[in-house]
């Protein structure tokens, strides 16, 4: 088919279309939402038991601010990634925060190496942790890996790795809210470590959940049965 | 023609497309057309400068258009619109060079295709001649029944019941002494050759 013939055909099937909202807009909705999940989630199990003495340590709070932050700038910048001809450093806005969070579990690290020695740094397994991370992440990441997908894929491993890491950033602040951890270390490698692993291994499936979609043309030899 | 006049003609056509992409996002099909034949020099040019061996621009430029035409709800009017087209142009022309460069590396070309038989010429009259004297001279060494079931089943053609009925052996007993005949004709022509 000639190009000319191609364009006569899309323009002959061409609707008027929904204008994508700003990519800010739909971050905040995603946000909002997974939010009120979230706290449903804390509700439903119970905040920590020692979340009166916690919510008094600053290191605390900043590392959920930190974790809440890194979920709204990660959302923000997968919606960013899905709009064609946005800024290139809107992508990257999530890691600020996401140092950030790193940095405070670092220095509870280091607090705990100065007050109990190479015991303040033991790691336990406790793989329940990360399940716990994959099941209450689950809901926020398919409806935002549904929003996504209104987008155009034009960086589809990069999309699906901020859209994971928004989703298990948000479970992570969650957690620290109903589920107590005895050392930063434990944080560090169970809650932290389990977001990065999640989002990078959903950032291998980039190109099979977002991908360019085919235009049905109709039959070539009829142009007036032509349809989209 | 001078810088700020080339500038000037650029901005210019920035503006005639965003508002032609504008009105073609609120179904104005006119306007989808002529901005689509507006743009397509240009994919042309951008695709062959962004994958200066491909094989087919225009079936790349076709693959920009038809995702340009899947996407075109996720332009902003308010934002410029080239950076919009040659991020999808770019990212299509990557994508198919890609695909590409994967068919590619499990294909081998080949100037002349190879034949799927044998080169060897035909038999001469005597290789005939010598193989059909072989055949008659393994026949001749096996036992009177399965010779006689070979004859009727492998030189005559018959079914098995039909050799069954001629014979007045059973199916069963037919198939073993073919069976054995045919390995014994097999061993005793090795065995010449």
């Amino acid at each position: 088919m000639q190009s000319e013939e191609l364009i006569r055909r899309l323009a002959a099937c061409a609707e008027p279309v929904r204008r994508l909202p700003h990519p800010i807009w739909r971050a905040a909705t995603w946000f909002m939402l997974s939010l009120a999940y979230a706290a449903g989630l804390v509700f439903a199990i119970g905040l920590r038991p020692d979340f009166s003495a916690q919510v008094t340590e600053p290191r605390f709070v900043i590392e959920i601010a930190a974790a809440l932050l890194t979920s709204m700038m990660a959302a923000a910048a997968a919606f960013c990634s899905t709009c064609p001809g946005r800024p290139l450093w809107e992508r990257l806005a999530p890691f600020p925060f996401l140092i950030a969070w790193l940095a405070t579990l670092g220095e509870g690290c280091w607090r705990d190496w100065s007050l109990l020695g190479p015991q303040g740094l033991s790691v336990e397994p406790e793989f329940g942790c990360f399940w716990k991370i994959v099941a209450s992440s689950a809901a926020p990441a398919i409806l935002i890996l549904v929003m996504v997908r209104r987008g155009a894929p034009i960086a589809p491993y990069l999309t699906t790795c901020l859209a994971t890491l928004a989703a298990a950033s948000l479970s992570a602040a969650a957690m620290l809210l109903f589920h107590r951890q005895e050392s930063s270390v434990m944080v560090l490698v169970w809650q932290f470590g389990s977001v990065i692993a999640l989002s990078g291994v959903a950032a291998l499936f980039g190109r099979r959940l977002l991908y360019w979609r085919t235009v049905n043309l109709g039959p070539v030899d009829d142009e007036r049965n032509s349809h989209c | 023609m001078t810088n700020s006049q080339s500038d000037d003609a650029k901005i210019a056509r920035e503006r005639r497309w965003q508002e032609l992409m504008r009105a073609a996002q609120d179904g104005d099909n006119a306007a989808y057309v002529w901005l689509l034949s507006e743009i397509l020099p240009m994919l042309r040019r951008v695709v062959a400068y962004k994958w200066p061996r491909a094989p087919d621009v225009e079936d790349v430029v076709q693959e920009v258009l038809l995702s340009v035409h899947t996407v075109r709800h996720t332009y902003d009017p308010a934002r410029p619109f080239m950076p919009w087209l040659m991020t999808i142009a770019t990212r299509r022309t990557i994508d198919a060079a890609r695909r590409r460069t994967a068919r590619s590396a499990n294909e081998t070309t080949v100037d002349v295709m190879p034949e799927t038989f044998s080169g060897d010429d035909t038999k001469s009259e005597q290789e005939i001649s010598d193989d059909q004297d072989a055949i008659r001279h393994a026949l001749a060494q096996l036992p009177d029944g399965q010779r006689e079931a070979v004859e009727l089943m492998k030189m005559k053609g018959l079914s098995l019941q039909e050799a069954s009925i001629e014979t007045g052996k059973s199916v069963a007993s037919l198939k073993v002494s073919v069976h054995r005949a045919m390995k014994s004709m097999r061993e005793a022509m090795k065995r010449e050759n």
